[in-house]
């Protein structure tokens, strides 16, 4: 693995965390023949993945391919590759960014597939790539990836979306023939948007299950709050019709209606009466919607804008407001026309 | 610029123009019949008779043979078009005088200054020796001038007057750098003597009536081949004056990329000195010249204003002879600024020419422009996203380096007392009306302005505004004192007036101006 030639040799793409994301996204990668390397922060994980192809804390009982090489070497790897993805949770993007930021140049891609938003600041994972490195050529992967049916080799689509053409044009090709379909767009904001937005939904459909208050409950539960994500991120400078793509109803649909989602998983067991630190301290992996309700939340009174649903889970996180009770409350609100906030823009 | 290289300059913008627009038959034929329909409608309005009838008999002509021309004719017959288009903007460019002028340039703004009205000006002007007195150099001037000697340099100022060009001309006279490239409105070279050294001290001719495509294309060809030559460039990335007094927050981007593209080509043609750097640069006046006319032309359309205006205050020497005589005796002092200057990417550069990125680190620059072969080369799409960058840190340093003025400091503070006071009164009904009262008590509008100087304060201290030196030291009463003798003097009628320990408003729109200034800024009180 360490011989003189594989070790220059230029890369495909260098894809940063060793995750149930990034690993997935890697994995396929691999799988397609492309060249690829595995960042992961411990070296113990990265030696796992080489040595016994599996990554048991991320996606334990899962076989990775054997093409699959994982390395803690950032510099080294930035140095051979043109093309970055960054699946890094939200919390510690920015320090990553930050050491990533030390060794890349101009002319290198960096393309991130993190849901998530700094609650410190409110930033986008892009505006902290642009903040902590020199790269411009910078874009965003989103879409409906539930990584387990990922790495069950199920077909799925995604989303990258830059504002530089080439962005999509070089990761395209990449997943070419695999059962990941990459479409291009240009909508950074409204896909990064939609991207951290749909998990508080997914919570609080989550929730309505845990409820057991059945699909049509659920279903007005996302769709009004695929409204309240959409207006949101108008108000931030999206696109209007990211909304209704794969990074936005397509993410949606798939987090909401699915117990694999994690998101999903906390509303629910919140809703069967467990106590937030309870959920959160048996899990393994980062909720990314527990934080984003907090920092959706703020901004949104900030900016004046009433988001009935974003409001009401963050009483059940933060206020201590009884689920069943937040949700009989959103059904009490004042309805107006359905579409009026959209359509007058 | 010697004779050679302007010969080079001018067959080079014709090439590369005629390049772009005579890719195939079909837009050739598209694009002459479209300048020819421009350039006859202009003509239509042309005031000069002479003239008019000259270009009409030429215009007939090109149209008549293009028609039946061949795909070849056609094609020469717009070339000639071009030339001629390029012929004007180089203009009676002379090699000789602009050499001169860079030696004698304050004599010869003193006349042009002088030219307004030289008995009265220099009746009154004695004891100040010139305008050049009142203007402050201040901010990264030791690295402009370092850089302007490895790199080409793109100065983008704001710009709120026509006094702007001077100011900066001034500016860069003092700074010991040679004049600056610029394309200047054809109203500026109305006044002969004006023209004659605007012409001589590196402007270009900008007929802004002319619609055709090809000619702004021209325009910015001439922009572009000048910076790849090594000319250092002037222009106002705004478009035109503010209008409504704020700095400028969206930018035209069209000449703003020519940098990007002299750039490539440089690198690709493995240019001795291949960096272009650009400078951005705010002009604070405590008064401007203009302001009656820009802000009223603002509010009739509010978006829909006249890209040109002819007849303001810079066309009436008597108006511009009274502003000056007015910053004369209030020892008023213009600030020019210069920032931090950019690569073209929008990455700051220190005075060594190194690019560093947010975090202070260096950035090899050449290395954005990479193909995937690794070679330079220019990508449209990628490109015009670089210039949105720029454009973006350019407008950064625009609001970091905004010098604010007591007029704006005070105006502010009335114009919310004015609001607070009619809270159901629009924008419109409020600017005609002024509301219940017509005055304040001068006590409760020193509390707003020592309000409104805390908040201004504190935005300095954070870096994200400039304040001037009253502003800075002094106490609320002195703060609005010299507001108060600058705002009740100049202009047609007194913004501000004070009567006893009343304050009275009476030109609501010049405080809307003034206070304008202070828009786009993270702003509370």
């Amino acid at each position: 693995m360490t011989s003189k030639n594989t070790r220059s040799a230029k890369l495909d793409i260098l894809v940063v965390g060793g995750g149930t994301f990034g690993t997935s996204l890697a994995s396929i990668l691999a799988g397609r023949q492309r060249k690829v390397r595995l960042w992961t922060r411990r070296a113990e994980q990265a030696e796992e993945i080489n040595r016994e192809h599996t990554n048991h804390r991320y996606l334990p009982g899962i076989k990775l391919p054997v093409k699959l090489i994982a390395t803690n070497d950032l510099k080294a790897s930035l140095q051979r590759t043109q093309i970055v993805l960054m699946v890094i949770p939200s919390k510690s993007f920015r320090q990553v960014a930050r050491e990533i930021g030390d060794s890349l140049q101009g002319d290198q891609i960096v393309v991130h597939a993190t849901k998530g938003i700094e609650i410190e600041t409110f930033k986008r994972m892009s505006q902290v790539l642009r903040e902590e490195t020199c790269a411009l050529k910078i874009g965003v992967l989103s879409g409906p990836n539930l990584a387990r049916e990922l790495m069950a080799g199920r077909p799925t689509g995604a989303l990258v979306a830059s504002q530089y053409r080439e962005v999509g044009e070089r990761i395209q090709p990449l997943f070419a023939g695999s059962h990941l379909l990459i479409f291009s767009g240009r909508d950074v904001i409204g896909t990064e948007v939609a991207g951290a937005f749909k998990n508080i939904i997914a919570l609080a459909a989550g929730a309505a299950d845990g409820q057991g208050l059945g699909d049509n409950a659920k279903s007005l539960l996302v769709t009004r709050g695929l409204s309240e994500m959409a207006r949101f991120g108008v108000a931030l400078g999206a696109d209007v019709f990211t909304f209704g793509g794969l990074a936005g109803i397509g993410d949606l649909m798939a987090t909401c209606a699915s117990p694999l989602s994690r998101n999903h998983q906390v509303g629910e067991r919140l809703a069967k009466g467990e106590s937030l630190k309870q959920v959160l301290a048996s899990m393994t992996q980062v909720a990314e919607g527990v934080p984003t309700t907090r920092a959706v939340y703020l901004q949104a009174q900030q900016m004046h804008m009433t988001l009935p649903i974003v409001e009401a889970v963050h009483g059940v996180l933060y206020q201590k407001v009884k689920c069943d009770k937040a949700l009989h409350q959103l059904m009490a609100i004042p309805v107006g026309k359905e579409l009026a906030a959209l359509r007058f823009r | 610029m010697n004779a050679a290289e302007k010969e080079k300059l001018l067959t080079e913008v014709v090439q590369r123009t005629v390049d772009r627009w005579c890719r195939d038959p079909k837009t050739t034929e598209e694009a002459l019949f479209d300048t020819i329909y421009h350039e006859r409608r202009r003509l239509e309005g042309e005031k000069k008779k002479s003239v008019a009838k000259r270009d009409r008999a030429l215009y007939d002509r090109s149209y008549h043979q293009g028609l039946k021309a061949s795909a070849g004719t056609q094609r020469e017959i717009f070339r000639q078009i071009i030339q001629r288009f390029a012929n004007e903007v180089v203009g009676h460019f002379d090699p000789r005088v602009y050499a001169l002028s860079t030696r004698v340039i304050p004599v010869a703004m003193n006349l042009l200054l002088n030219s307004v009205s030289p008995l009265r000006l220099v009746e009154t002007l004695q004891g100040a020796n010139s305008l050049i007195d009142q203007l402050d150099l201040e901010g990264q001037t030791h690295t402009l001038k370092r850089l302007a000697r490895q790199a080409t340099i793109v100065l983008v100022p704001t710009h709120s007057s026509n006094l702007d060009s001077i100011m900066i001309g001034f500016g860069l006279y003092r700074l010991g750098l040679p004049p600056f490239t610029y394309g200047a409105g054809l109203n500026l070279f109305s006044n002969r003597l004006v023209g004659f050294f605007m012409h001589n001290l590196g402007a270009y001719k900008v007929d802004r009536r002319k619609q055709a495509a090809v000619y702004k294309d021209v325009l910015k060809t001439y922009a572009g081949c000048s910076m790849e030559m090594g000319f250092h460039n002037l222009f106002f990335p705004g478009g035109t004056r503010s209008r409504s007094g704020a700095v400028e927050s969206s930018l035209k981007r069209g000449l703003l990329g020519m940098g990007l593209d002299a750039y490539v080509n440089n690198l690709r043609a493995k240019a001795k000195k291949p960096d272009v750097f650009i400078v951005p640069c705010t002009i604070n006046y405590q008064l401007v010249l203009e302001a009656e006319t820009l802000i009223a032309d603002h509010l009739k359309a509010q978006g829909k204003s006249r890209f040109i205006i002819e007849d303001d205050e810079f066309s009436k020497p008597r108006r511009v002879f009274e502003f000056i005589q007015q910053l004369f005796s209030l020892h008023s002092r213009i600030h020019l600024m210069f920032g931090q200057a950019l690569d073209v990417f929008g990455n700051q550069v220190d005075d060594q020419g190194v690019s560093h990125d947010h975090r202070g680190r260096p950035v090899d620059r050449t290395r954005y422009v990479l193909d995937s072969q690794g070679q330079p080369a220019v990508d449209a799409q990628r490109d015009r996203e670089y210039t949105r960058e720029l454009a973006r840190s350019i407008s950064e340093s625009y609001h970091q380096n905004t010098v604010i003025k007591s007029t704006n400091l005070v105006s502010r503070a009335v114009f919310d007392l004015l609001k607070e006071h009619n809270p159901d009164l629009d924008l419109f009904r409020l600017l005609r009306t002024g509301g219940a009262e017509e005055s304040f008590s001068l006590q409760e509008v020193y509390g707003r302005i020592e309000r409104t100087l805390t908040t201004a304060r504190s935005l300095a201290q954070q870096g994200q505004l400039k304040l001037d030196k009253t502003l800075a030291d002094k106490d609320t009463v002195a703060v609005a004192s010299e507001a108060l003798a600058h705002l009740g003097s100049y202009h047609r009628k007194p913004a501000l007036e004070r009567r006893g320990d009343r304050l009275f408003h009476q030109d609501r729109k010049l405080l809307l101006y003034y206070q304008n200034r202070l828009s786009g800024f993270a702003w509370e009180g």
